[in-house]
């Protein structure tokens, strides 16, 4: 019997019997749709994580000096950094950005039309840039700017709404603490996961000469002094080889003995965003799991119909035997109908789950994604229930005795 | 004189029926030539069925052989045998054997979907098989639509439609009444006029006026083959 006449064959019984098919196929749509679902969720919970992976924020690193030191009156109070680490960790291998800033938290700022309380800092060309923040209007601070010493500010859109109303801010003048400074760019606030309290709109950046001596003023110990030191590393850069150098540097240059305690430390987010990963992908496997275990159970439901559907045609087997049908004819009219049912409804979960995943696209909570990949999957795991599901009546059908078969009631 | 048909010598068929054996058939040898039309009667267990089945390829003997064509069946592996069937039988059932949700044109059409290499003109046969049992304008009829004597008619023509040498009918007319009995047992008479060899098992003597030769068996023996003048 050529393959044509085996699918029609296998197509026919189907039609034949619509609602032991539609209930057949039940199992398998719910199973395929589960599995889908479940795979996609996983798939858009570890692309949101790699997005968050691969973000400045998570790349990066924030060298701060060690507050509680100072505080435990020991006997030498913490230094702050000079500008040659910062030149220093910007040349490890893997280092993508490496900015000095200075900090004040609470100024005030103030223009014609009133004032708030801001966060000022004085940074270098890259700060913004490394940040991730998008400059709105204007120009982000140069190296001239701080050679120069410029009294130029860049500021954040918060500033920019609750000083200026709005208006084009470039080149009018703004007071730090009541010294003048002329606003060069404006830009967003950082998107950043470090607390900068309660002023987390706004935001005053000029450049690290002028910040430290117009507003924040020199270090007795250090010349030319940073606050702290902002690193980014590459897009896939071996973070914890980085954190090393960057001790290495931190030490000599801070004059630390061996075994002694640093007097300054290391932020990183990374770290719990990789357990945060890694748990993500144990609750995306279980997910799974439970998607395979109901398409399992799909199958077992196919088994099932299928051996109902032999033992209930034993009497046609036995004809079609007696008919010149061989074996291998028998075990294919049966396997063909066991996967056709389930790439029929395969296709049919696909098409759920793809909807599903349509519906959960309004949720913020849960992130599903088309693949082809996954897609793929879904139905190939279908097409083997079929085969697997279908092998054992097939054969079944295939030994039958064919007079006992035609005798059969 | 022609080579025969089929030729049986000293078939047995045992059954083990816990300690006991049960010879459905005990030494059955028998010639049938080309074109011959054949009755076989006897008693309920005398094993007129299981000869037949052994006939058709669908059973094999305890010992002894049969040869078929000058083919001998016993050495045939399952998938000769499938071919054998389709090729050379067409069978005949009881209770007709009709798959109840197909048409009369695809139940005819049964033999030549297995045949190999599948023939190009099956609409044809199944048509001129139909035409033969004079049933062409119920094709598309399902057997729940039609009569019995219908129903065995197109059963008849499922079993020509593969052009086989033999027909093997295993009590055609059990399940008829006697009017629809004599017309289905005319149909097979054509036939055999016709050039097809005929087999009838039977249990009704006016079945069995319709052969030219009637074979009788008792306890898996042939207690009697004689000619006659057919009806
Ligand atoms: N599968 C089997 N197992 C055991 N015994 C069997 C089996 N098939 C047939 N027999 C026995 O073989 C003998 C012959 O059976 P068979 O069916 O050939 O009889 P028959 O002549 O066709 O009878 P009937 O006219 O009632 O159809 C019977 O005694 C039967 O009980
Ligand atoms: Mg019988």
């Amino acid at each position: 019997m050529s393959p044509f006449t085996t699918l029609g064959l296998a197509a026919s019984s189907l039609i034949e019997r619509p609602l032991r098919t539609l209930l057949t196929s039940l199992g398998i749509i719910i199973g395929v749709a589960a599995v889908y679902a479940m795979l996609s969720i996983g798939e858009g919970t570890k692309r949101e994580v790699e997005k968050q992976l691969s973000s400045m924020a998570s790349r990066s690193f924030t060298i701060w000096p060690d507050w509680n030191r100072r505080r435990t009156s020991q006997s030498k109070p913490s230094f702050p950094f000079k500008e040659s680490d910062v030149d220093e960790i910007r040349n490890i291998a893997g280092v993508f950005a490496a900015t000095g800033s200075l900090q004040r938290n609470s100024t005030t700022i103030s223009t014609e039309i009133g004032d708030t309380a801001a966060n000022f800092l004085g940074v270098d060309p890259d700060y913004l840039k490394s940040g991730g923040q998008e400059m709105l209007a204007g120009e982000n601070i140069s190296y001239a700017d701080i050679e120069q010493s410029a009294p130029v500010v860049v500021i954040s859109d918060g500033i920019q709404k609750t000083l200026f109303k709005n208006q084009d801010p470039i080149g009018l003048s703004i007071k730090v603490n009541n010294i003048a400074f002329t606003v060069k760019g404006v830009t967003t606030a950082p998107d950043s996961n470090i607390s900068f309290g309660g002023n987390a709109d706004m935001f005053v950046w000029a450049p690290t000469s002028s910040a430290r001596n117009r507003v924040i003023g020199g270090n007795p110990y250090v010349r030319n002094h940073i606050r702290s030191i902002r690193v980014i590393g590459d897009i896939g850069a071996n973070f914890p080889k980085i954190e090393q150098e960057i001790n290495i540097i931190m030490r000599r240059s801070r004059d630390i003995k061996t075994g002694a305690p640093p007097d300054y430390r290391i932020f990183s987010s990374r770290g719990w965003q990789e357990r945060n990963a890694k748990s993500q992908k144990t609750i995306s496997y279980l997910l799974a799991a439970m998607g395979a275990i109901s398409l399992l159970v799909g199958g077992v439901g196919v088994m099932n119909i299928m051996l109902v559907s032999v033992t209930e045609r034993t009497r046609e087997i036995g004809l079609r035997m007696a008919m010149g049908a061989q074996k291998s004819d028998i075990m294919s009219q049966f396997l063909t109908e066991a996967i056709l049912i389930c790439v029929l409804s395969g296709l049919i979960g696909l098409g759920a789950g793809y909807g599903l995943s349509q519906i959960s696209l309004g949720s913020e909570e849960i992130k599903m994604v088309f693949s082809p990949k996954i897609a793929l999957l879904s139905f190939g795991s279908a097409l083997l229930i079929g085969v697997i599901f279908g092998f054992l009546p097939a054969r079944r059908a295939a030994r039958l005795n064919p007079i006992e078969a035609l005798r059969h009631e | 004189m022609k080579p025969p048909l089929i030729k049986c010598n000293d078939l047995t068929k045992v059954y083990k029926m816990g300690q006991s054996e049960v010879y459905a058939l005990n030494g059955v040898s028998l010639e049938i030539t080309k074109g011959e039309f054949v009755a076989i009667i006897g008693s309920s267990g005398s094993g007129k069925s299981t000869l037949m089945n052994m006939l058709g390829g669908l059973d094999k003997p305890s010992s002894g052989e049969i040869r078929i064509n000058g083919e001998n069946l016993g050495t045939m592996s399952g998938k000769k045998l499938a071919r054998f069937r389709n090729a050379t039988i067409g069978f005949v059932f009881q209770q007709f054997q009709l798959l109840p949700k197909k048409t009369a044109h695809k139940n005819v059409s049964l033999p030549l979907q297995y045949r190999r290499p599948k023939p190009d003109n099956i609409d044809v046969r199944v048509k001129k098989s139909l035409e033969m049992v004079g049933l062409a304008d119920r094709a598309t009829h399902r057997p729940t639509e039609l009569s019995g004597g219908q129903q065995q008619r197109v059963a008849i023509a499922r079993a020509l439609a593969g052009s086989p040498q033999v027909l093997l009918a295993d009590e055609p007319t059990g399940a008829l009444d006697s009017k629809t009995s004599k017309a289905i047992m005319a149909l097979l008479q054509d036939l055999n006029r016709q050039g097809i060899t005929i087999i009838v098992i039977t249990h009704e003597d006016e079945v069995a006026a319709y052969a030219e030769r009637v074979i009788e068996f008792r306890d898996g023996k042939i207690i009697s083959d004689h000619l006659q003048k057919a009806a």
